[in-house]
């Protein structure tokens, strides 16, 4: 590893990390700024380290041809990583309904990147893409891992097969796209803005893929993804946050809509899946205000302030933002774009500077 | 011996947890064995693990470590699976 300039370790290697987390949740911000900057820096180093390994190992493979090169692999139940190969780009489509999901997935994926964004593949210049399904038995989840996604079949108790919500799919191909470009650490108001991101970006696959308009989306995250069973319609709403699900067995969404309900907590990084609802519903919010297609505004915005190279490793919510302001100024002018993005922040408690 | 595991984050964010108390249980051997190499294979410190993996916390007999997916032991794997799956 390299150095990293300037930084100054503020508790690295003399407190252990468990008692970070105590500090970093400490009430006192003298006691819990820095123990969080530390358990970031150490995230980030995680995930640079991890980005380093998939760049070395991509970039003969880049084929920058405006084309999506697709592979879906069969994990069979297992947990090796990719698998089997079981349809690869331009193959006809089998009898595995999951398999053609994720393939048709990720050309969705490929397709909005592309024609909204002149964005080819997650990385800009072609990365194949590359997806596993039938991961693990009864598995109730699905990941980006650092080099593809990964998808369960659910335990059709709870969660039926994450293949199923497109949207799904698009947020782990997002979090491929937040990875090569503002590289957001996945821990606190940073992790929950790297998984807004990819909650607004598979919002927007989902929309382009059916041609709707911001008014006529539902603006769930993981709509057809909950068995019968359960009491809910999606695992989160960007529309109002909190309330997706209330179950016996699930419990109540946790999503908070402003930074009055924020949450604290060092579980799940640090509330990455809890207060991304705060910036999901910023987004929502000046996406209808300014109406039409989402993609084609505010999530243009969004789209340049992720790839604008502005935007550093531990962006607070604040810092967000700004950038977003800034964004829609630089690209619409001092218009209804603005407008849109400078009130939705307002409207959930975030301060634009 | 008292095996808990806690699970968070995971794409749906849902936290889960469960524990299994071996004493008189006919197959508790076989726990033990189980929960001791899941445990010798466990970091001191949670893990940051990959966007939407879940992470887990393994507590044996009071004694806590930590481990995320994709990266589990296949005892990890097991008994996280066993514990979720049979314990209350």
């Amino acid at each position: 590893m390299t150095t990293h300039g300037g930084f100054e370790p503020v508790f690295c290697t003399i407190v252990p990390p468990h008692v970070l987390d105590r500090l970093a949740q400490a009430e006192d911000p003298a006691l819990a700024r820095p123990a969080r900057r530390t358990l970031q820096r150490d995230a980030f180093e995680r995930t640079q380290r991890r980005l380093t390994t998939v760049i070395g190992a991509t970039a003969a493979a880049a084929v920058a041809d405006g084309r999506p090169q697709r592979t879906v692999h069969d994990a069979r139940h297992g947990t090796d990583l990719p698998g089997h190969k079981v349809r690869g780009e331009g193959d006809k489509p089998g009898k595995d309904a999951t398999v053609n999901r994720a393939y048709a997935g990720l050309g969705a994926t490929f397709e909005l990147f592309l024609q909204a964004y002149r964005r080819d593949s997650i990385d800009g210049n072609g990365l194949p893409l590359n997806a596993t399904v039938h991961y693990d038995r009864d598995y109730n989840n699905a990941f980006w891992n650092g080099e593809q996604m990964v998808f369960g079949d659910g335990d059709g108790e709870i969660f039926l097969d994450f293949t199923i919500p497109i949207d799904v799919i698009g947020h782990e191909l997002a979090h491929g796209v937040t990875q090569y470009t503002a590289n957001l650490t996945y821990f606190g108001q940073p992790g929950a803005l790297n998984e807004s991101l990819s909650d607004v970006f598979g919002a927007l696959i989902k929309q382009y893929t059916l041609g709707q308009t911001a008014a006529e989306a539902d603006w769930l995250i993981g709509a057809g993804l909950l068995a019968p069973r359960v009491t809910g319609t999606a695992l989160r709403s960007m529309k109002e946050p909190g309330t997706a699900y209330d179950d016996d067995v699930l419990g109540k969404d946790p999503q908070p809509a402003t930074m009055d309900d924020f949450v604290r907590t060092g579980r799940d990084n640090g509330g990455v899946h809890i207060n991304s609802g705060i910036p999901n519903h910023a987004f929502h919010l000046a996406a209808t205000a300014l109406g039409g297609h989402a993609w084609e505004r505010a999530g243009q915005v969004w789209y340049d302030v992720l790839t604008g190279g502005e935007l550093r490793q531990d962006a607070m919510f604040t810092d967000f933002a700004t950038l977003t302001v800034k964004a829609a100024r630089e690209r619409f002018g001092d218009g209804e774009e603005l407008d849109a993005v400078s009130k939705g922040w307002e409207q959930v408690g975030v301060r634009t500077l | 011996m008292r095996i808990q595991v806690r699970r968070t984050g995971g794409f749906a964010g849902i936290e889960r947890h469960a524990e299994v108390d071996t004493s008189g249980r006919s197959d508790a051997s076989e726990w033990h064995a189980l929960a001791e190499q899941a445990v010798a294979a466990g970091r001191s410190t949670p893990p940051v693990g990959v966007p939407d993996g879940f992470s887990y916390q393994l507590t044996v007999d009071g004694r806590t470590v930590y481990c995320a997916d994709p990266r589990l032991t296949d005892e990890q794997r097991k008994l996280i699976s066993r514990v979720l799956k049979e314990g209350a």
